[in-house]
């Protein structure tokens, strides 16, 4: 099976000893999808931890009216599965659906909990890859409330140039909060 | 007769069910007025159709979940009985969400006309994710091993596999109806934004 990616992962991140990271890359599985394959609804508890080979990935939330707001991309190499419901084991508010076919690795909560029960060094990554991403959630919050348009624009692709080919518009305008218009505009417009 | 991977076969049924759920959770959002609209004269109401799917679900899940206590360990694949493979095609829509074979639902899950729009979205809802549950369970189940009587006859009993997949296609057959009512009431068509009905 192919951990190789991941291993590759680990190691940029968070290294670990030769016992612990055996132990952590042989709790995985390989497991594929088709686009728009949804991976937890709302209202399920996560039962999975995706560690994403290939594809693209989308977390999101259904309010009233039909709105939907899009919470959180992921792609390779990056985790994904609904992290908060993952690590309380509460129920999902959102959905996590595939955009593009996709190829993962994939290991499930009780294993996840086994290892960070028997190895100190494993849970210690896990914070601290839990706390990168609760970071990186904070700074957003930062800039949905405190950001213009062309602002959260230039932020998002500074930070993630790619997205523009790889994830449809409309579902980038959402992840920002702005129009799917104005962000149209902001491509033609916006010099980066 | 095709062959299933039992795995494959539950995760992609789990999936079908997820779908469902996602098109249910944009129902609640809607006007519930539009949702009591009967499309035509005598053509059930979007909340009509998910009652006649609840009461299916009662009488299904039950059923599923005693053939589940019976079960036996899991096995690698699942062959489908040639009797419950006839009436999944026969209730599965086509691509593209086409409905060919037209039918007339059984009198006892004929709908009343009078209904609260949120207790049976909440019942639709509450039943899709224990199906969910039971689809999680049978992955450790032999879905080939335990038959399950069909509603309109105790004597025709289809295998768990057969039962899961003939419930969902069930369900994903009124779900075009549902999505036909609401695009003749809205008299638009893309109602749901993320939903596909991936057959």
């Amino acid at each position: 099976m192919d951990t190789i990616p991941l291993l590759q992962f680990l190691q940029a991140v968070h290294p670990l000893k030769e016992e612990e990271q055996e132990k952590f890359l042989s709790a995985w599985q390989p497991f594929e999808c088709k686009r728009k394959t949804i991976l937890t609804a709302a209202g399920e508890t996560e039962k999975h931890l995706y560690f994403v080979l290939e594809g693209v990935q989308r977390a999101f939330y259904i309010g009233n009216e039909k709105q939907e707001a899009t919470i959180v991309f992921t792609y390779a190499p990056s985790f994904s599965g609904v992290a908060d419901s993952l690590l309380t084991q509460t129920p999902s508010r959102y959905f996590l659906e595939t955009l593009t076919s996709s190829r993962f690795l994939r290991t499930t909560y009780k294993q996840l909990e086994h290892m960070m029960n028997e190895y100190p060094a494993i849970q210690r990554m896990v914070l601290n890859l839990t706390s990168f991403a609760l970071k990186g959630v904070l700074e957003r919050q930062i800039e949905l409330q405190c950001f213009s348009a062309e602002e959260k624009f230039k932020s998002l692709l500074k930070r993630s140039p790619h997205v523009l080919q790889s994830i449809p518009h409309k579902y980038l305008a959402s992840y920002l909060g702005i129009d799917a218009t104005t962000f149209s505009k902001l491509l033609g417009s916006v010099r980066i | 007769m095709k062959k299933y991977k039992s795995i494959e076969l539950l995760e992609n049924l789990q999936a079908d069910t997820r779908q469902l759920i996602l098109t249910a959770s944009y129902l609640q959002t809607m006007d519930p007025g539009l949702l009591l609209q009967e499309p035509a004269r005598g053509k059930w109401s979007v909340i009509q159709v998910l009652e006649h799917l609840n009461s299916y679900g009662r009488y299904y899940l039950l059923a599923i979940e005693r053939s589940l206590e019976k079960g036996k360990p899991a096995c690698e694949f699942f062959k489908p009985g040639w009797l419950g493979d006839y009436f999944t095609r026969l209730m599965k829509p086509g691509e593209n969400g086409a409905i060919v074979n037209k039918m007339r639902s059984p009198k006892d899950h004929r709908p009343s006309k009078y209904l609260d729009v949120l207790p049976v979205l909440t019942t639709f809802l509450e039943q899709q994710h224990y199906l969910l549950e039971l689809l999680e369970t049978a992955k450790s189940k032999n879905l080939g091993s335990t038959r399950t009587p069909i509603s309109i006859s105790r004597f025709i009993r289809l295998k768990l596999g057969d039962t899961f997949r003939f419930l969902i296609a069930h369900e994903q057959r009124h779900f075009v109806q549902i999505d036909n009512a609401l695009g003749t009431i809205l008299g638009t068509t893309n109602i749901f934004p993320a939903t596909h009905l991936v057959m």
